[in-house]
């Protein structure tokens, strides 16, 4: 758990990087901080594990008030991706891994297996990669390995800043993919940074909007979407905003308006928790067939675009 | 002694010694690379960390780099003496620099967001400095060791000077002597030193990363090894010690002179001529190799012992200029003779003890000489060419090539430009020879050893007649070099061993026989 009260930051007496911000995570919530660059996403973090101060305000975590622990037993308990991976050079990939493991004294036979567990569910195989050196790997399999060495000690808390940054839009939506399969993250309290829209709405359980230092609107991302607090929201989200709908929108979210017709044969099966997005992709081949509390609908395209259109009005 | 006929010779005759100057020089350079490492380093962490002190840490570290190294050894004497002391610390503030400095910027090159990583995954401020900062910082500090020993070897050769040992010996023996194998021995290893010792520490730099952690904890124990080499037993039982010059120490009618003539056997350490006569007056030396009419004789109340066995030949100051530039200018003859026989033995004492001990301007004293002596005439017009006067870098030579360049003025139409301080009799002759100079003031014992180095039965033969001797050099010299000695000023700046006059009238010691007696009882 991961509790912000009224937390401010300055650097200078003009800048007011980061103010009033207020927001709590519980366990198994990922938090995305959305935002334009320079919005102070990456101050908010780094006063989480006290790598600054805050000028104002009071944070906990696990219900502790920061300030009250030793900041390298804080840190120890928070795992901490950074925006620019800041690997050890002169650490190997499974040294890089252990870094903090070690710091637990962690005894060697369980560092290793748990450095290698986790090589092989990033996709790191560790008897290629295990004694490489970080400039021998591509920026991707740094970023993994930048992953791994957050989840290496399983702390119950996980800041990502922007983990996903340097990466090209195909393999960032792999590692992505393998990111949300992972079972290290279920019941953490993950808090995201990140610029991308798109990354919010599919990583977040919810996702706060920030600009200049002050929170805009923190909601579920539907939320956002749907009923926008203000004009920055509403514009902030519109480039993005047919794409970001029918990611949002589940089949079941539009059951009432999908006409009920269920003659066709030649279908394929949909769960109704699909969002249309994923809907779309497949009815493109062929008409679906959706069961929802113990009804049966076969859907296609064009039935699914009315319904939408119908659910706007 | 014979002189050898090469250099390989040499090195055979000498390799005891040899052995010895390299290993001081090694424990020198190292013991001294070792404590600026250890004062260094940490002082380069602590910057990182309080950059306000940064400025001024480094700012005392380059200003000890911009201090010549023969004054910064100077400066040591009066606060620690002379020998390895001083020495050390004035390496160690040499090596200082290149240590803190690439200490400081090797750590601050650290990529800030692995140090920003290294912090928030819960790494201490010391396992930051141990994990990350000095194992990645370690090449840029290795690189300034490297630095600081190669600088170390090159400065050691100037603890010579103090008594501290080391190649200096054999180089600045070889300069004063005239001595090429000499000086070679010493040069030649010194070189060999600091190209060995720069590609050693260079295997180390270059090493792999992951080793360079390990060898982090090595460093020291290889520059403690290479220290401990300083520290091999210095033995002195006797209670006399004596300092003698590079020079004195290679010569016939030095020391090699007092063994094989009056058979003293003594405790010599090599010094140079500039402190010498301070440390006999502050009882760091008992017996110093002095010249008879330095004003610091007569300054630190000092005691000529009388050569009884004439083991030393007369030094008669005389100035020897190139035949060429005489014929040229027939009118500069006469005009340098106006100081022959004015200048006995007291009267240069006197005047070097303005000089070097009342720290007169060597100017102003031959100024005052000449109207005294009524020989002062102003500047003439300078209008015809100009002659060159060298002298060597001892208080004499200062005072005379001053009053050679007014008499010049004064009583021809030429004009004169003195090139003072060009070392040992070495470089000063060779200066002549290559027309670089038209004349200096030389003795006429140096010109018979150290010049023409005539052979042993002439020598002994004319040694005690200072009217042979000077025929002697006037022939060698026009026949082999086209120079001519012109009339002998006078004084006879010869060589002699001295000691503290409460001391030596203490223990009833007047002549050099008697002080060998004393010390060979013991
Ligand atoms: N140490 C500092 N001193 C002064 N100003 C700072 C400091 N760190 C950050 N800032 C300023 O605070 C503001 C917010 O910075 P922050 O790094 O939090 O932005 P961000 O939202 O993470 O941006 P990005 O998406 O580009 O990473 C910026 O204007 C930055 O210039
Ligand atoms: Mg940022």
């Amino acid at each position: 758990m991961i509790k912000l009260e009224h937390v401010s930051k300055n650097f200078g007496p003009e800048k007011k990087v980061v103010n009033d911000i207020s927001f709590e995570v519980a366990p198994g919530e990922t938090l995305v901080l959305l935002g334009t660059s320079g919005c102070g996403k990456t101050t908010t973090l780094r006063m989480i594990n006290r790598l600054l101060e805050p000028g104002s305000g009071h944070i906990y975590v696990n219900g502790k008030e920061v300030r009250q622990l030793p900041p390298e037993t804080l840190r120890r308990s928070i795992g901490y991706v950074l925006q620019n991976t800041g690997l050890f050079p002169h650490y190997t990939v499974s040294e890089n891994i252990g870094v903090v493991p070690t710091l637990l004294k962690w005894d060697k036979a369980r560092i290793h297996e748990r450095t290698f567990t986790l090589m092989d569910k990033l996709r790191l195989p560790a008897a290629d990669y295990a004694d490489l050196y970080p400039h021998q790997l591509s920026g991707g399999q740094q970023q993994r390995v930048g992953l791994a060495r957050a989840l290496a000690a399983d702390a119950p808390a996980l800041l990502m800043d922007e983990p996903f940054g340097a990466l090209d839009p195909l393999t960032r939506i792999s590692v992505r993919k393998e990111f949300k399969a992972l079972d290290e993250i279920n019941n953490k309290t993950i808090i995201l940074v990140t610029h991308d829209i798109e990354e919010a709405f599919e990583l977040g359980t919810r996702i706060c909007l920030m600009n200049e230092g002050r929170i805009q609107q923190i909601g579920a991302p539907a939320d956002l979407l749907f009923r926008p607090a203000n004009d920055f929201v509403r514009s902030f989200l519109n480039p993005q905003r047919l794409q970001l709908e029918l990611k949002a929108l589940a089949i079941k979210d539009l059951w009432t308006w999908l006409p009920a017709h269920t003659s066709t044969s030649n279908t394929v099966p949909l769960t109704a928790e699909s969002t249309c997005w994923e809907a779309l992709e497949t009815l493109t081949s062929s008409p679906a067939t959706v069961v929802y509390q113990q009804e049966q609908k076969v859907i296609d395209g064009n039935g699914l675009m009315a319904a939408i259109a119908a659910c706007k009005k | 002694m014979e002189t050898p006929e090469t250099f390989l010779d040499f090195i055979q005759q000498q390799s005891g010694k040899l052995l010895e100057q390299t290993l001081t020089h090694t424990g020198l350079t190292f013991i001294s690379v070792l404590l600026a490492v250890a004062i260094g380093v940490p002082a380069g962490i602590l910057i990182t960390r309080r950059k306000r002190l940064s400025v001024w840490v480094l700012g005392f570290a380059g200003v000890m780099q911009t201090i010549p190294s023969i004054a910064l050894l100077g400066f040591m004497i009066p606060l620690l003496g002379i020998g390895p002391k001083p020495a050390i610390v004035a390496l160690f503030l040499y090596a200082l620099l290149p240590i803190i400095r690439n200490t400081f910027t090797g750590i601050n090159g650290v990529d800030p967001s692995v140090t920003e990583a290294a912090t928030g995954m819960g790494l201490s401020r010391r396992q930051l400095l141990y994990k990350v900062q000095l194992p990645l910082a370690l090449p840029v500090i290795m690189a300034g060791i490297r630095t600081a020993t190669v600088i170390n070897v090159g400065v050691a050769t100037l603890a010579a000077y103090i008594a501290a040992g080391g190649l200096g010996e054999f180089i600045f023996g070889g300069i004063a002597l005239n001595n090429t194998h000499m000086m070679l021995a010493g040069a030649i290893p010194a070189a060999l030193l600091a190209i060995l010792f720069d590609w050693l520490l260079s295997l180390l730099q270059n090493i792999n990363v992951r080793k360079a952690r390990k060898m982090l904890y090595l460093l020291p124990v290889i520059l403690l090894g290479l220290s401990s080499f300083y520290l091999l037993p210095n033995t002195y039982h006797s209670k006399m010690l004596a300092g003698f010059t590079p020079e004195f120490m290679g010569r016939k009618d030095g020391y090699l002179g007092l063994k094989s003539v009056y058979g003293l056997r003594i405790p010599t350490l090599v010094i140079s001529d500039m402190i010498m006569y301070k440390a006999a007056y502050e009882k760091k030396l008992d017996v110093i190799s002095g010249s008879s009419t330095d004003g610091r004789v007569k300054a630190f109340d000092l005691m000529v012992l009388e050569d009884d066995k004439h083991i030393f030949p007369p030094y008669y100051a005389a100035p020897i200029v190139r035949n060429e530039t005489l014929q040229q200018y027939p009118e500069l003859e006469p005009a340098l003779n106006r100081l022959s026989g004015t200048i006995n033995d007291s009267i240069m004492t006197e005047l070097n003890y303005h000089v070097d001990y009342l720290k007169e301007n060597p100017e102003k004293v031959a100024k005052d000489f000449l109207v005294a002596q009524k020989l002062w005439k102003p500047a003439g017009s300078r209008s015809k060419g100009s002659i060159r006067i060298g002298s060597k870098i001892f208080g004499d030579g200062y005072i005379l090539a001053n009053m050679y360049k007014m008499l010049i003025e004064g009583y021809t139409d030429l004009s004169a430009v003195t090139k003072t301080g060009l070392g040992g009799t070495k470089i000063v002759f060779d200066a002549l020879t290559n027309n670089q100079i038209d004349m200096y003031p030389e003795y006429t014992g140096t010109g018979l050893l150290v010049i023409l180095q005539a052979p042993q039965q002439v020598t002994d033969s004319i040694i005690s007649d200072p009217q042979k001797v000077y025929d002697y050099v006037s022939t060698g010299f026009k026949k082999q070099y086209d120079i001519k000695w012109l009339k002998p000023i006078g004084f006879n700046n010869t060589y002699a061993l001295m000691m503290r006059r409460a001391d030596a009238e203490k223990l009833h010691i007047s002549s050099i026989s008697a002080f060998t007696h004393y010390v060979n009882q013991q």
